[in-house]
């Protein structure tokens, strides 16, 4: 897929725990430069503790995380400089991430004065606004947040990050709180910016269609692990794991899969089920149809996690790879 | 159909006074919803269409002016005085409001905000039976009877929602009005809300209007389809007729807006629409539509259009249909 | 571009001011207050500072417990000084203890709600096991303990207010810190790399400043009462005639039982209406800053 070139982000083994709670219970994956990158999940699945656990912004319990090969938890104050200049977040709600009290214009300058980046700030800012599609910027200079249309505040927030030159890009839930009209516009942005700018994104979201729209890669999360990954084209046209079946088949716009409606919630991450974490909703091991032998290692052996690289693969014993 | 409509208007119009003057939310509205019937408002934020909501039980806030007529199983809703409003609401329409968590008490358990309605409106004979038919209720949303003495913050967001559904329920209402009830919740949960929604009609032949901005949900959820832009109806007909094949433009930006997975003209290419809502207060000359309409032409200019048919059953507010 | 910022920021104050201006409450307060500062700025213009020497008031020839009617304006006390001065220049002593006791306490206040508030953890702890045992601690006999060990002066008085009413403001600032940071504008800003000082100052402070201004406005009445409270109970500065002083003077010389009223009146009415006037303007600032509070 990309032989040759070393993956920009490299996550390795990593646990994020909140005292009981195993929010991320083992994540390995690796993102490449030009690269769309969709972290799929209900809420509970660790997908957000996890990207935030790569901004920065979140402890490791263990585990290493490696941004163009150097570990930023371990580089020093420098080195988190360097990582915050590298990697930019993306919020769900683009209201709460713009503080209500600067003008746009101070928003999207805030990075390079924080960097005290050298050069123009104020051609700087123009810039990233125009990039994130907001023209002509001089505009939107002095308006305040509540000032401007929701999809204009996305936008901004997407400027704030161009502003510092990232080569990361992550986004979590990017247009779950814009409107479906809206949506279309932020994605093809955030599409324009990975082809033209050599950016990687990873995005999380629970919308199905919008890996379709502008991912590569698709990883699906379940309870604080990844449980299948690989090509969107793989995961999306031809899933192997029952939850991602699952997932895909209540998409309202699936078209005539059977619906497969899973009972229940995801489980505490308190008490996460022995063997396989997804056994007590998974559609085919409740089927009581999987040979003896397999649904005694769904219920008696855990299948780990897959790590994200090149290849594909689903943690499930009745379906998986192996 | 023969029949009586549950929930008839005609020439909705409602009008907020600002401070910023007289804003126009909804401006002349015809629906009819029939008996165990269902229908779909979809539109962007600032359409209207979650003003139309509340109009129909009287929730708006006072001064608002609303015009026109609301008939909710026979009886003219603007016409009631505050006794007979307290026995539309429940009985023959209830509301269940998108955010579960601010629509609960928190200080009371979901038992109790279930009963309450039964015994205010006199549904039930007494407390005992009530608790009864509150843990029935809460059975048939998939809660397990034991939540009954739970605080709403005790629960999931889609437990909430289902507490949220088993209450409007409770008067037993012909009409139940879900205003994105599914917004704020993960895919599979609402899956299980949509679902619980249709069973729900179906056993009790309850009909449903049922809003949100998201076009693709209900094309699942409901038979029929109304969509809204600037206070008006721009499209309305059967909704998988009218989400498979738009007959106005701005619908046809919505519908793009949820790709069919495996299609491969969206693969890679997100699509939408352009631009932002109109302000309500300051809405464009002619078409309201046309400054975002990829199709405008001058033609657009001189006027509103109004609906017209496109086929039988379809009707379509845009000039070129 | 800072040009822009700085007229941006002017609109606001001009928006919260026509905002100010539409509340009958806030107006009112402002304008009693703007009519005793004016009084105690023109202090020198309205008495003279030398009647109030015992000494000089005999040596002119003033009577002693004269009512108003015998001696213009207010009457005279015990030792012939006259009472209108008293108030005119007791009004500067107590509108400035008020005011400076009030700086002390939102500085001490403010910084510990809001090292706590952002801090957190064990720092936290302990700020905030500080401020409740300040909290918890009597107030009037602390007052006086550290009035008496201090000693009896302005200065003084104005720390032992500081240093006694400060927990009020610690916590509702660490409440309102708690609640911005955990807004996601501060992730943002940190996801960019702000330090600590720098999230502080131009995404928490910000925010909650309209509150810490309002709070300040309504702990100034609480400062200008201890004041009274402390001087009354002799424990207030001994040269310098607040109102409170006044009272007290009143109060040990009998003028309570002789019915000499406009001794003691004056500065009674004084105090009950300024503490009215930051109490009107702080409620109308409180809405401001946090319109959830008021009707609208």
């Amino acid at each position: 897929m990309h032989p040759g070139v070393t993956p920009l982000l490299r996550v390795d083994d990593v646990h994020v725990h909140f005292g009981d709670a195993k929010a991320v219970d083992g994540v390995s994956l690796e993102v490449w430069p030009g690269e769309v990158m969709a972290l799929v999940g209900e809420s509970g699945s660790g997908k957000t503790t996890l990207i935030r656990a790569i901004q920065g912004l979140q402890r490791l319990t263990s585990g290493t995380i490696a941004f163009d090969g150097a570990d930023p938890l371990a580089a020093g104050r420098t080195g988190r400089q360097a990582h915050h200049d590298g990697v930019q977040m993306v919020f769900q709600d683009p209201t709460g991430a713009l503080n209500p009290r600067q003008t746009i214009y101070d928003v999207v300058a805030e990075g390079p004065r924080i960097r005290k980046a050298d050069g123009h700030e104020r051609e700087m800012v123009a810039s990233a606004l125009s990039r994130a599609g907001l023209r002509p910027p001089e505009r939107f200079f002095p308006l305040y947040p509540h000032e401007i249309s929701g999809g204009q505040r996305q936008r901004v927030v997407i400027a704030g990050a161009m502003v510092m030159g990232p080569r990361l890009l992550l986004a979590d839930e990017p247009v779950a709180s814009l409107d479906a009209s809206i949506r279309g516009e932020i994605l093809a942005l955030m599409r324009r910016l990975v082809d033209e700018e050599e950016l990687a994104v990873v995005v999380v979201t629970h919308d199905l269609g919008l890996a379709w729209n502008i991912a590569d890669r698709v990883a699906v999360m379940y309870l604080g692990r990844i449980v299948e990954t690989g090509t969107t084209e793989e995961i999306l046209r031809a899933p192997r794991h029952p939850y991602t079946r699952a997932l895909l088949s209540v998409v309202p716009e699936a078209g005539n899969v059977e619906r497969q409606i899973l009972r229940g919630e995801i489980p505490d991450l308190r008490r996460i089920p022995q063997g396989c974490r997804f056994h007590p909703r998974c559609p085919l091991f409740q089927s009581g149809t999987l040979p003896p032998h397999i649904s005694a290692r769904c219920t008696g052996e855990d299948p780990g996690g897959v790590p994200v690289g090149l290849v594909a693969g689903a943690a499930c014993w009745a379906t998986g790879s192996g | 159909m023969m029949t009586e409509p549950v929930l008839s208007l005609r020439d909705l119009t409602i009008t907020y006074h600002t401070s910023g003057g007289a804003v126009p939310a909804v401006r002349g509205v015809d629906l009819d919803i029939q008996r165990g019937g269902s229908l779909g408002l979809a539109g962007e934020s600032g359409c209207g269409k979650s003003t139309l909501a509340n109009s129909i039980l009287r929730l708006l806030p006072p001064g608002t002016e609303v015009q026109g007529e609301i008939m909710l199983d026979g009886r003219d809703v603007l016409d009631l005085n505050p006794g007979g409003l307290r026995a539309v609401r429940w009985t023959s329409g209830a509301i269940v409001f998108q955010g579960a968590l601010h629509a609960l008490n928190p200080v009371q358990t979901v038992g109790e905000q279930i009963v309450e309605p039964m015994l205010v409106h006199g549904t039930t004979a007494d407390e005992k039976e009530a608790k009864r038919q509150a843990i029935e209720l809460l059975g048939r949303v998939g809660i397990s009877p034991d939540r009954f003495h739970s605080f709403p913050h005790q629960l999931s967001g889609g437990q909430r929602q289902r507490v949220l559904i088993a209450m409007a329920l409770a008067c037993d209402p012909l009409l139940l009005i879900a205003d994105e009830p599914t917004t704020a919740l993960d895919l599979m949960v609402q899956a299980q809300v949509l679902t619980l929604l249709q069973d729900l009609k179906e056993e009790r032949g309850l009909a449903l209007l049922f809003i949100t901005h998201d076009l693709s949900v209900l094309t699942s959820a409901c038979n029929d389809l109304a969509v809204m832009y600037a206070g008006r109806i721009v499209e309305e007909g059967s909704s998988a007729r009218v989400f498979a094949d738009p007959a106005h433009p701005y619908t046809r930006g919505l519908a793009s807006a949820f790709p069919v997975i495996g299609d491969m003209s969206s693969r890679m290419a997100p699509s939408g629409l352009g631009g932002d809502p109109p302000t309500p207060g300051d809405l464009p000359s002619g078409c309201p539509f046309h400054p975002r309409c990829p199709l405008a032409t001058a033609a657009c200019l001189p006027e509103e259009p109004g609906l017209r048919p496109v086929t039988d059953d379809r009707r379509a507010a845009c000039i070129l249909v | 571009m800072t040009d822009l910022a700085r007229r941006r920021r002017k609109d606001i104050l001009e928006r919260m001011w026509s905002q100010f201006r539409s509340s009958p409450q806030g107006m009112l307060g402002l304008a009693i207050l703007a009519l005793f500062v004016a009084i105690a700025l023109a202090a020198p213009l309205l008495a003279d500072a030398g009647s109030l020497d015992p000494v000089t008031a005999r040596g002119r020839g003033y009577p002693q417990w004269a009512p108003p009617g015998e001696f213009p304006l207010l009457g005279t006390d015990n030792l012939r000084r006259p009472v209108w001065a008293q108030f005119v220049w007791g009004s500067r002593i107590s509108l400035a203890v008020g005011l400076a006791a009030t700086v002390l306490t939102v500085v001490i206040g403010a910084t510990i709600g809001i090292i706590a508030g952002f801090v957190g953890g064990r720092v936290e702890a302990v700020l905030m096991k500080l401020t409740e045992w300040f909290l918890v601690i009597p107030f009037l006999p602390l007052a006086i303990v550290l009035a008496s060990i201090l000693g009896r002066s302005v200065w003084n008085i104005i720390f032992v207010i500081g240093v006694t009413s400060w927990p009020w403001t610690a916590r509702l600032v660490r409440s309102q810190v708690l609640t911005v940071k955990q807004r996601l504008f501060v992730d943002r800003a940190r996801s960019l790399g702000a330090s600590g000082p720098r999230l502080v100052s131009t995404h928490i402070l910000p925010n909650i400043s309209g509150l810490i201004v309002a709070n300040a406005t309504l702990s100034v009445p609480i400062s200008i009462l201890t004041e009274t409270t402390l001087s009354f109970l002799g424990l207030g500065s001994a040269g310098a005639a607040s109102w409170g002083k006044t009272l007290e003077d009143a109060f040990v010389n009998g003028a309570i039982t002789r019915g000499a009223w406009w001794y003691f009146v004056p500065a009674g009415i004084g105090i009950m209406t300024v503490v009215l006037a930051f109490t009107l303007i702080g409620r109308t600032l409180e809405e401001i800053a946090d319109p959830r509070l008021g009707g609208r």
